[in-house]
C-alpha cells in the first residue's frame, strides 16, 4: 500500500521539477532583426542570409544566444575569389565582442555562389534587448591575382594573402611530386602528411592581452627570464637577433624579440612562430608572436623589437605544461608593398617543425580530398588551380 | 478465581467504592481470604496516616478531570512507544520511501541545473578579457559574458593563438571545397 502511494507522489514531484527546469531553460527564437548583414557596394552580392535555427536560452542568471547563420554570397566580379573574411561583432550582447570567419582556399568564379556558415554563441548576464545582436560585415575579399577589396579592419588582407601564398606554395609542391613521381608518389606524400597531422601534440593556450601581469594561477613558480633559441631560415627577409620572455611555471609573459631587416625592401609586419618544450622534452607549438606596432616601418638594414604585452598560459590534457625551453622562427613577413613572405617547404622540413607545426590549411584540404575521395579527385583538384 | 486489582481493594478499604462495585467486592471478599488480607492491610495503612482518613477540602471534581486527562495522555504515549505498532500519525510526511523520494527529487533538481549550466564554463571575473579554445570552439570571455565561434562536428581542428590576443580554429569544410578559419580577438 505504502509503495503504491509513493509512486504518484514521486511522479508528481518529478513532473513539477522537470516543468520548473523547462521554464528555467526555455528556448525562444530570435527576433527577425537580431542580425544585420552588410556586404553592400562590394564585389559580392548577398544571395540569402538565414538564421532560423538561432535561439536564446535562459540558463540561470545568464542568457545564452546560439546563432546558427548561413550567409550565401555571389561573386559579381570578373576575378576568381580565393578567400573572404567576414567580420562578426556584437557590441550590444557582449561589450566589444569581435570575431571573424574566413573562408580560404576558395575557387569561386564570376557569377558563382558560395555559403559561409557562422555558428556562434553569446553569453550575457541579462536579458536580450531589442535591436541587432550581431552585425556581419565584409572585411575583405582576396582574388586570384592577390588583389584585395575590403575595409581590412581585421588585417584580413595580410592574412588571406599569407594563406593564398602558402596554398600556392603547397599546390606547386604537390604538382611537382605528381609530375616527377606520378599518382603513387603523390599518394605517398599525402599519406605522410596525414600521418604527420595525426601525431601533432595538442596544446591548450589561454591568452590574456594587456597588462602583462599574470593570468590568475594558483601556486605560480618563481618567475624568471628565459631566452629564445631560433631556427634560421636562409631566405628569410628578417633575422632574429635575440629574444626573451618571463616564465613562471606554465605561464609566459611579455615576449620580446629583436629583429633586423636583411632584405632590400621595407617591412611593415613580422610574425614569429613559437615552440615551447616542457621539462620532459615534449615539444609543442605555442602560437604566433606578431609585431605589436600597427605602424611598424622597418627599412632595409634597420632593427626593431617585436613585443607583446600579454600572458600565455599552457596546458595539455587538462594538466599545466611548464615551460623549459623556447624556440622561435620567422613565420610571416609583410612588406610595405603588400606582398607576404612565408617560409618555403625546405625550411619547414626542419625536424622540430615537422613534429609540432601543422601543415598549411591548403595541405590539410588536399589531404582530406585524398582521404575521402581518392587520388584521382586530388589530381583533378590540383588541375583546377 | 479472578481477583480485584489493587486500586479497587484500596478504594474499598476507604469506603469509596460505588454501591454495585462495593456489593461485588463484598461477595468476593466473603470467599477470598487473600483479598480480605489486602483490604485489611490498606485499612491499617490508613489508620497509620490519620491525615488521610480526614483529608482537607479539595476540588475533587477538577482533580478528577485533570487525572482523567493525564490518564488519556499516558495511554496515548504508551501507544506511541508500543513495539510493532504504527506511529500516531497515520501518514508521516518525511519518513522511509517518501524521504528517499524527496531527497532524490532534490538531487534531480541539482543535476538538472548543472546539466543546463554545463555548456557555460565557470566564468571568473578576476582574469579580465581572455581568449582561449574550448571543447568545440574558441571564445573571448570577460566576467560573466562570452563571445564564441563554434566548430561543431568539425574534424581535425587546428587551434592557433596569437600573442597579440587572438585565437583561431581552422578546419577543412565537409566537402573539402574550402577551409574555414574562425578567429576571436581580445581587443
Amino acid at each position: 500500500m505504502r509503495s503504491k502511494r509513493t509512486i504518484p507522489v514521486a511522479a508528481a514531484t518529478a513532473a513539477v521539477l522537470l516543468g520548473a527546469a523547462g521554464v528555467w531553460a526555455q528556448e525562444t527564437p530570435l527576433p527577425k532583426n537580431s542580425i544585420k548583414f552588410n556586404v553592400d557596394n562590394s564585389p559580392l552580392s548577398l544571395v540569402s542570409a538565414s538564421y532560423d535555427q538561432s535561439r536564446s536560452t535562459a540558463r540561470g542568471a545568464a542568457m545564452v544566444l546560439d546563432l546558427d547563420i548561413d550567409v550565401t554570397l555571389r561573386n559579381t566580379s570578373p576575378n576568381r575569389i580565393r578567400g573572404i573574411t567576414l567580420r562578426v561583432t556584437s557590441q550590444e550582447a557582449f561589450m566589444g565582442g569581435k570575431g571573424s570567419v574566413t573562408r580560404a582556399s576558395l575557387n569561386v568564379g564570376q557569377g558563382e555562389s558560395f555559403t559561409v556558415p557562422i555558428q556562434m554563441q553569446l553569453v550575457r548576464p541579462t536579458q536580450v534587448s531589442a535591436g541587432p545582436l550581431v552585425q556581419v560585415d565584409l572585411d575583405g575579399v582576396l582574388f586570384q591575382d592577390l588583389s584585395f577589396y575590403g575595409t581590412d579592419r581585421l588585417n584580413s588582407r595580410r592574412y588571406l594573402t599569407a594563406c593564398e601564398t602558402e596554398a600556392q606554395r603547397d599546390r606547386e609542391h604537390f604538382k611537382q611530386i605528381l609530375a616527377r613521381q606520378g599518382k603513387d608518389g603523390l599518394a605517398q606524400a599525402m599519406r605522410e602528411s596525414i600521418d604527420r597531422q595525426k601525431d601533432l601534440p595538442a596544446l591548450d593556450v589561454r591568452v590574456r592581452h594587456g597588462n602583462g601581469a599574470a593570468v590568475a594561477s594558483a601556486g605560480l613558480a618563481s618567475e624568471h627570464e628565459a631566452q629564445f633559441a631560433f631556427l634560421q631560415f636562409p631566405d628569410s627577409p628578417v633575422r632574429p637577433l635575440g629574444g626573451s620572455v618571463r616564465i613562471a611555471g606554465n605561464q609566459a609573459s611579455e615576449p620580446e624579440i629583436d629583429v633586423r631587416n636583411t632584405s632590400s625592401k621595407a617591412v611593415r609586419y613580422v610574425e614569429f612562430g613559437w615552440v615551447v618544450s616542457d621539462p620532459a622534452g615534449r615539444q609543442y607549438m605555442a602560437g604566433a608572436l606578431p609585431s605589436s606596432d600597427a605602424n611598424l616601418y622597418l627599412p632595409p638594414g634597420s632593427q626593431a623589437s617585436v613585443r607583446q604585452d600579454s600572458s600565455l598560459k599552457f596546458s595539455a590534457n587538462g594538466q599545466p605544461v611548464n615551460v623549459q625551453k623556447m624556440t622561435g622562427f620567422v613565420s610571416q613577413v609583410e612588406f610595405v608593398d603588400g606582398k607576404v613572405w612565408v617560409p618555403n617547404r625546405q625550411s619547414l622540413n626542419n625536424p622540430l617543425l615537422q613534429k609540432v607545426l601543422a601543415p598549411s590549411v591548403e595541405e590539410q584540404r588536399l589531404s582530406v580530398i585524398y582521404r575521402s575521395k581518392g587520388i584521382d579527385a586530388l589530381v583533378e583538384d590540383l588541375k583546377k588551380f | 478465581m479472578r481477583h480485584p486489582n489493587q486500586a479497587a481493594l484500596a478504594l474499598h478499604a476507604g469506603g469509596d467504592l460505588a454501591f454495585f462495585a462495593r456489593w461485588r467486592m463484598e461477595r468476593h471478599l466473603a470467599r477470598c481470604e487473600r483479598c480480605r488480607d489486602e483490604v485489611a492491610a490498606f485499612s491499617d495503612f490508613r489508620e497509620m496516616l490519620p491525615g488521610l482518613a480526614e483529608p482537607p477540602d479539595l476540588p475533587w471534581n477538577r482533580m478528577a478531570a485533570e487525572m482523567r486527562a493525564n490518564i488519556r495522555l499516558g495511554l496515548a504515549a504508551g501507544e506511541c512507544v508500543r513495539p510493532g505498532e504504527r506511529p500516531l500519525r497515520e501518514h508521516p510526511l518525511f519518513t522511509g520511501a517518501r524521504a528517499a523520494v524527496a531527497m532524490a527529487s532534490m538531487a534531480a533538481l541539482v543535476v538538472t541545473g548543472l546539466m543546463l549550466e554545463r555548456p557555460t564554463p565557470a566564468l571568473s571575473t578576476s582574469e579580465g578579457r581572455v581568449v582561449e579554445n574550448t571543447a568545440n570552439g574558441i571564445q573571448v570571455r570577460e566576467g560573466t559574458g562570452a563571445f564564441r565561434l563554434m566548430n561543431p562536428g568539425a574534424r581535425n581542428v587546428t587551434y592557433s593563438v596569437g600573442a597579440a590576443g587572438s585565437v583561431s580554429a581552422s578546419y577543412v569544410d565537409a566537402k573539402a571545397d574550402g577551409v574555414t578559419i574562425n578567429k576571436v580577438y581580445a581587443e
